[in-house]
Order: C-alpha cells, then structure tokens, then sequence
C-alpha cells in the first residue's frame, strides 16, 4: 500500500471514528418512513416504522400490543392503516385520493427504567428544563427514574395536484406536530410555521427539532411561541424529520415517575424544479 | 402462506415479550452456538440497508435503500473494519477475533427489504468459563439466544443496541443438591452395593442364616450386626476411626469363613455368637465406609447420604436372607435331612471361598 493511500485510509478511519464513537444519545427519535413520499394515485405504499437517532435508524417490526392508532387521513377522510402486525414494514396505504396523504402511528406507553445520570442527560438533549427543574426542587436528581414513553409518530406525502388549501390535517394525537401548510406546494427558502399541540392544545416552550437526512448532523432548533408555533427554514431537497419531545408527571396508576409523548414529523421536500414544474401544472 | 405463518410466530414473540421489554423491537436476531466447548458460531440476522447506511457514514453509498442485495453485500464486506469496533464477543475477559462472513438475501416477500446474515466464527479459547456479547449497530431491541450442549433449551435474552449481554456459563453448573433424589440414590448404591456388588457381604449373611433354621436366630444374629455395621459405617465417615482397607478386607474375608466353620459344628444359637456376630460388624461397617468414600459423598446432604446408605446396604441383606429362605428354608428347615444336606454342604462352600479370599487378600 503507497503511502498517500495509507495516510487517507488512516484519515478517513479517525473521521469514522469521530463520527461513530460520539457518546450515543441516552434516548431514540422514531419515525415513519413511506417507501415513498411522491406516489402515484393508487399507488400502495409500504410503511417502516424506525427507531435510531440523526436519522440512521433501525426498522421495528409492529407490535400489535402497542398500537393505539395507525390510521391514513386524506380528501375522503380517516381511515385505518393495512397493518402487517409483526412485520417490517409495519403497514400499506393505498393512495385513494389526490392531495396530501397524512398518515399516523399513536402508540400505547412502553415503560422504561433510567438510571439517575442517563435520565439527566436525556431530559437535558430534549430541551425538558422543566421536568429538570422538578427533580432538582425535590432532591430527585441523583435518583433512578421509571418512565412510560408514547410515541405519535406523522408522515406527510403527496400525490398529484392539488389546492394550496389542503395542508396537513391535525389526528387527534396526544402530542402532536402538525405542519401549518403544505410542504410540497410552498415556495423554496420560506419559512415553514409547524404548531405543536398537547391534548389539543397549543403547547409553549417545547424544544422542536427539525434535521434532513443529507445532512442530519446539522439541527434546526426552536423553542415554541405562546401559540405552540415555530418557523423553520427548511432547505429543499430530501426528507426533513421535525421532532419534539413532552414530559408530564405519570399518571398514579402506571407505577411511573413521569410520562413522555414522542412527536415527529417526516415529510420530503422536493428542490426548487420540482416545485416550479408543480407550480405550472396548476 | 409461508410469510403470514412467519408473521405470526413474530407476533407471538412480541406479544410474549410485551411485559419485558423496554424498548421498541427491531427486526436483528442474534443466535449463537457454542459447538462441544470449542468452537463458536453467531449468525446475526439484520436489514441489510439501514446497516450499510449506518457503517457508510462517508456516504459512498447515496440511498442504500434502493441498492440491490448484490451490491448490499459487497458494501458491507467492504466496512468489514467498522463493523468489527462496534462487536464485542468475549471469553472471560479476553476479546476474540472472528471470522466473519457477510451474505445478503432479498426480502422474503415484494414489500420486505432484503436481509442481511452475518455470521462471525472461530475458536473458543480453552478453558474459557463465560461468554459475553455486545451488538452496537442497532438502536433497537434484539433477541440474543444462544444454544449450547450445557443448556438442553437455547437461553434467550432482550438486549437494546450497545447493551452486553449477562454472561452465559459455558460449563455445566453443579446440578442442584435435593434431598430426596440424594436419597433415593444413596439407598440404591447401598442395596447394590450387596446385591450384586458385594458377594463377600452375601455369603456372610448366608453364613448368619444358615445357623439355624429358627426365626430367633436370624432375627438376634442380624439385630446385632446392623447396630455394629451402623456404628463403624458412621465412626469412619466421620472420621473418629480409621483402619486400614488392608487390615479390614482379610478380616472380614476371615469372619466369613469363621461363621461358615462354626455353622459345621454348631446347630443351636450360643450368646457368645451374637457377640462374636456384634464385632465381625463392626468389620463389615469399615468396609461399607471403604465402599461409601469411593463413591464420594456430598457435603450439603452428608447425613442424608450416610443414613440412606446404610438403609439400602440393611435392604439388601434382608433381601438375601429372604431368597434364601423362600428357596430352602421355608419348605426344609423343619426337615431332618436339612442339617446335613443343605447346611454343612453350603458352609463347607461358603468356608473354602472366604479362606481363599483371606488369603487373596493378605
């Protein structure tokens, strides 16, 4: 081996290393994933559920005791996902309607034991000062914590042309990310207002992460306004994950010291000829 | 058909696995086998494309999602290296390094992604106790089952990604020590030990029975030496008497032949035999404690071992003396010719054995 191969190998091995050995984070985003988020009408389209972090993501088979809700929300209406209860990918959707396709997974609560310092540094790397902010008032901080933990997951795809009217629809989700507008149809470098709502309600505050899967170790962050809002500038081209994460006190009968809601949000957008080419068709 | 039977079995596991598990479910399976203690065989089974996606972090590969399962397997041959920092399998404490093959098969129906099979091979290293295992590709969580001649069921564990696992014992634990089945194997070593094992303890017994053909007899002479085997047998286990196999062995070869020499001249039972009985038992006790260490005895159930042993040794002379007295005392003893037919014949036999034993065994 020539030394100049040597010496790139050994460099690109340090940036493997650097990348790979980054402390990982002590708790996972999850999302779905469409095989596609561009289908055409009547198209099936296979879903993967996905657990991991900056996008690199394992797919989780379906696990028919923890769905709560994985339904399809498109011009006619809500309906429920084809499941493929233990399989990966977890469900089908027909493409029946033209439009913007919105499709949900609600999950039932999975408990989890944290040890003191792991729970520290997960509530720090999801913005939850104030569930920090409890356990420091009440000398909880060097303990252990049990917590139950939902996911509402959301992805957003679309099919065809349509009205700029029709946007992303709100499920009824516990926490829920709801995209104010159509991320297919907006126009390149604007900002994209996304609300977050908790029990229907606008939620203020909460730390909302969005990252591209071209680049996901660079995040857009904000922290939502009084009405649950935050604006971000999504560059276009690739599948953008939006993510926020809220902790309330368990409930007594769960045996658990605190709940927490995984929101998150994928949707692609497409680069600017996409758009303009849809933009003429109109 | 085959896929939804599949579906199914996965179904079963989750729904199984609901109350344990912390975390989501993956599809990775690990399955080790541990060949005879020497070598090993881990096949990990995993979604082809989101492990090259994660391994691929220079992105050379721009959507593995959409690459065929061909060119798959060539990108995860390619990142042998990477894979490896993130595996951990270990023997005690020692890191080994297998070989690693890396295979990837299309998805088992349209909408499935294809598969990867990484199997890891090698050598277990001797004399190795314990194995671990860690697993840091996925950010689920995986069932670890591992198979191997100790455990007649695979052990399965949950384990989230970068979790290693509990050690596995590679050696077969003590089976646990049970009261009972320590019993009931003690009483049968003990029956056996006379019946077949111990001719020497047979003749003897006959020897006892032949005397005479009344109850009394047999009854007195059997009394006694039970008490002075039990004695001797508890004594030397305890170690509170010790002598020698050497002396032991011809003098219980001797008592035979004296019991048998008597039973020629003597037809009625004397006090000074059932003494003499008392002592040649305390013989006999020595030799069933010789018998007793050989066969080692468990240390948690000492006594029970001890006193089932000697339940069993006590059975076993019962049942000679009565197959010898379903087989010629019940239809002769009461007849004139006994004596002299059946007694001093057999006590002629039983005398020249035990004297050539005493001298075999000088």
């Amino acid at each position: 081996m020539s030394l100049p191969s040597t010496l790139r190998r050994l460099a690109l091995l340090t940036v493997t290393a650097l990348v790979l050995w980054r402390v990982p984070l002590a708790a996972h985003d999850m999302w779905i994933e469409p095989a596609t988020f561009s289908p055409q009408l009547g198209q099936v389209v296979s879903l993967r559920l996905r657990v991991g972090q900056d996008l690199l993501g394992d797919p989780l088979r379906l696990d028919p005791s923890l769905v709560n809700q994985f339904v399809v929300k498109d011009a006619d209406g809500l309906r429920p996902v084809v499941r493929r209860d233990g399989g990966d990918p977890a469900g089908l959707v027909r493409v029946a309607a033209p439009g913007l396709v919105v499709i949900g997974y609600h999950s039932n609560p999975s408990a989890i034991e944290m040890a003191a310092d792991k729970f520290n540094q997960y509530l720090k790397e999801e913005g939850l000062d104030a569930v920090s902010a409890a356990r420091a008032s009440r000398n909880e901080s060097g303990k252990a914590a049990h917590e139950i933990f939902s996911r509402c997951a959301k992805s957003l795809v679309y099919s065809g042309s349509a009205t700029d009217a029709q946007g992303d629809r709100p499920l009824g989700f516990t926490l829920e990310l709801v995209a104010e507008g159509n991320p297919y149809t907006e126009r390149p470098n604007q900002d994209m207002p996304v609300r977050l709502t908790y029990e229907n309600r606008p939620l203020a505050g909460a730390l909302v992460v969005a990252m591209n899967r071209l680049n996901p170790a660079e995040k857009l962050s904000a922290r939502t306004d009084k009405d649950g809002r935050v604006r971000l500038k999504l560059r276009p081209g690739g599948m953008w994950l939006i993510k926020a994460v809220h902790m309330v006190p368990a409930p007594a009968a769960s045996h658990a010291d605190w709940a927490s809601y995984w929101a998150s949000l994928t949707f692609e957008m497409r680069n600017n000829s996409q758009v303009s080419s849809l933009n003429s068709q109109r | 058909m085959r896929v939804d039977l599949k579906l199914l079995t996965v179904c079963a596991l989750l729904l199984s696995a609901a109350t344990v598990r912390a975390h989501e479910l993956g599809t990775t399976r690990v399955s080790v086998l541990l060949q005879g203690g020497k070598t090993y065989d881990i096949e990990i089974v995993t979604d082809a494309a989101s492990l090259v996606e994660k391994l691929d972090t220079s992105r050379v590969e721009p959507s593995p999602a959409d690459a065929s399962p061909d060119r798959l397997q060539s990108l995860l041959t390619r990142f042998d290296e990477t894979f490896r920092q993130r595996v951990t399998l270990a023997f005690d404490a020692s890191d080994v390094h297998p070989a690693i093959a890396y295979a990837v098969s299309p998805g088992a129906d349209a909408v499935s992604s294809p598969m990867a099979t990484i199997r890891l091979t090698g050598q277990i290293p001797p004399g190795a106790g314990h194995f671990t295992w860690s697993y840091a590709w996925t950010f689920a969580s995986y069932a670890l089952t591992v198979r191997s001649a100790v455990a007649e069921n695979p052990a399965t564990q949950w384990l989230e990604g970068a979790q290693t696992s509990a050690p596995f014992a590679l050696t077969a634990p003590a089976p646990p020590v049970n009261r009972l089945s320590t019993g009931w194997r003690y009483l049968a070593l003990g029956f056996t030990h006379i019946v077949p094992g111990g001719l020497d303890h047979v003749l003897f017994v006959l020897g006892i029975y032949l005397l005479s053909g009344r109850a009394r007899s047999v009854l007195w002479q059997v009394s006694a030496f039970t008490v002075a085997h039990s004695i001797t047998l508890g004594l030397s286990m305890y170690g509170i008497v010790a002598v020698s196999p050497r002396i032991v062995e011809p003098l219980i070869a001797l008592s035979i032949a004296y019991v048998a020499i008597e039973n020629i001249f003597l037809s009625e039972l004397k006090s000074w035999r059932v003494a003499l009985v008392f002592c040649f038992g305390l013989l006999h006790g020595m030799g069933f404690a010789g018998a007793l260490k050989e066969l080692g005895l468990p240390r948690s159930e000492f006594v029970t071992a001890l006193v089932t042993f000697n339940v069993g040794v006590e059975a076993g002379q019962l049942a000679v003396i009565g197959t010898a007295f379903m087989l010629v005392g019940w239809s002769c003893a009461h007849r004139a010719w006994y004596r002299s037919r059946i007694v001093v014949p057999a006590s002629m036999l039983i005398a020249c054995t035990a004297v050539y034993w005493t001298l075999q065994r000088l």
